[in-house]
């Protein structure tokens, strides 16, 4: 396989979600890799939307008490035959 | 017209059961037809004839019950409202427990419940006539220049450490959830579920582009917001913005593990959106 070509910075940041998806093809990620290694000029970029992407993910929150909507479903489902261990 | 609309969306339901429609479940034969049509007005008041199965019931409890609290949050992501994504979170479970024969074992169960959960979240919307129309996003390349272009201008402004300085969570509840419906759709089934491109389009059923096209599109939305909250917020780095004058010793990998995708399909993806 040839080695991956070098690239503008246009073309880095127009891949700059996907690269940091993991959506990226070998050759195209080996590219932003490459440039990004030597372009400090794109580096800010790409830790701005990785920062952004890490705060979005933390702002993941597990539901407080739901056992009354536990309750509520399995209630539902006891009406459809469901019989739970729970119940 | 009811019935036209039931005879859509008994359709539309077994477009979700089909994909397992080949699947020999155990308990399959058990099924009644009265119990595959899902798609009933009030499903807690219909009592389906189901023959009561315990090992079914406890592996559905085990399995698919556990999902509770994601499937909660993914309803109250798309209604705004805990009353509505309550009734719409039993809904759910009701219609996963009577196609649950349709079920491949092996499959992902959450993404299973969020398909259908947004099928009934549709179908809700549809019978209430509360259809909301805006623009896909039909240029991701566009939108991403764009959020590069936003960061740039935060740069010069000395604005732009906000992540790593400032407590965003409830700032970013908030601009989440005044994202328009489709893009912040995608946003919560990527960014916070943490579901792949393909996964997420499996979801929505749609083709993997335009998940691509919304999600970039709220992803820039999001950008903009939050920097508008910084700026409101009277923050501004007390740094001087980075140099770009020397190359950075910082390494930048995938926040996920490459898919790699053939480079083909990826320049496909990057002409067509």
């Amino acid at each position: 396989m040839a080695p991956p070509a070098p690239i503008d910075c246009e073309t880095a940041v127009r891949r700059l979600w996907d690269f940091l998806d993991g959506e990226l093809g070998a050759m195209s990620n080996a590219e932003v890799e490459i440039h990004l290694a030597t372009c400090a000029r794109c580096v800010p970029h790409f830790t701005f939307a990785t920062g952004m992407l890490d705060a979005v993910a933390a702002s993941r929150r597990v539901p407080g008490d739901l056992e009354p909507l536990r309750a509520r479903v399995v209630a539902a489902l006891e009406t459809s035959g469901f019989r739970g261990t729970r119940t | 017209m009811r019935r036209l609309l039931r005879r859509c969306l008994s359709a539309s339901f077994t477009l979700v059961t089909d994909q397992c429609a080949s699947t020999s479940h155990v308990h399959e034969a058990e099924q009644s037809p009265a119990s595959r049509d899902p798609t009933v007005d009030s499903p807690g008041e219909q009592v389906a004839p189901h023959t009561v199965d315990a090992a079914r019931d406890a592996v559905f409890e085990r399995e698919v019950l556990a999902c509770l609290s994601d499937v909660t949050r993914y309803a109250r992501s798309l209604t705004h409202d805990e009353a509505a994504a309550d009734d719409l979170v039993q809904d759910t479970f009701l219609l996963a427990y009577r196609g649950y024969h349709t079920f491949r074992a092996g499959e992902d169960v959450r993404r299973w419940l969020f398909t259908i959960c947004r099928r009934a979240f549709l179908r809700d919307r549809m019978r209430s006539s509360r259809v909301v129309t805006t623009d896909e996003g039909t240029d991701a390349e566009l939108d991403t220049l764009a959020a590069v272009t936003g960061h740039a201008a935060a740069q010069r402004a000395g604005e732009d450490m906000l992540f790593e300085r400032f407590d965003l969570g409830p700032a970013i509840e908030h601009a989440i959830a005044a994202l328009p419906e489709v893009f912040r759709r995608a946003v919560v089934l990527v960014d916070v579920e943490g579901e792949g491109y393909e996964e997420a389009a499996e979801i929505e059923s749609v083709p993997v582009g335009t998940i691509r096209s919304r999600l970039f599109r709220g992803r820039r939305l999001l950008q903009e917001q939050l920097l508008d909250f910084a700026r409101d917020a009277g923050y501004q780095s007390a740094n001087t913005p980075p140099s770009i004058t020397a190359a950075s010793p910082t390494v930048i990998r995938p926040r996920r593990a490459p898919r790699h995708a053939s480079d083909a399909q990826m320049h496909a993806a990057e002409s067509t959106t």
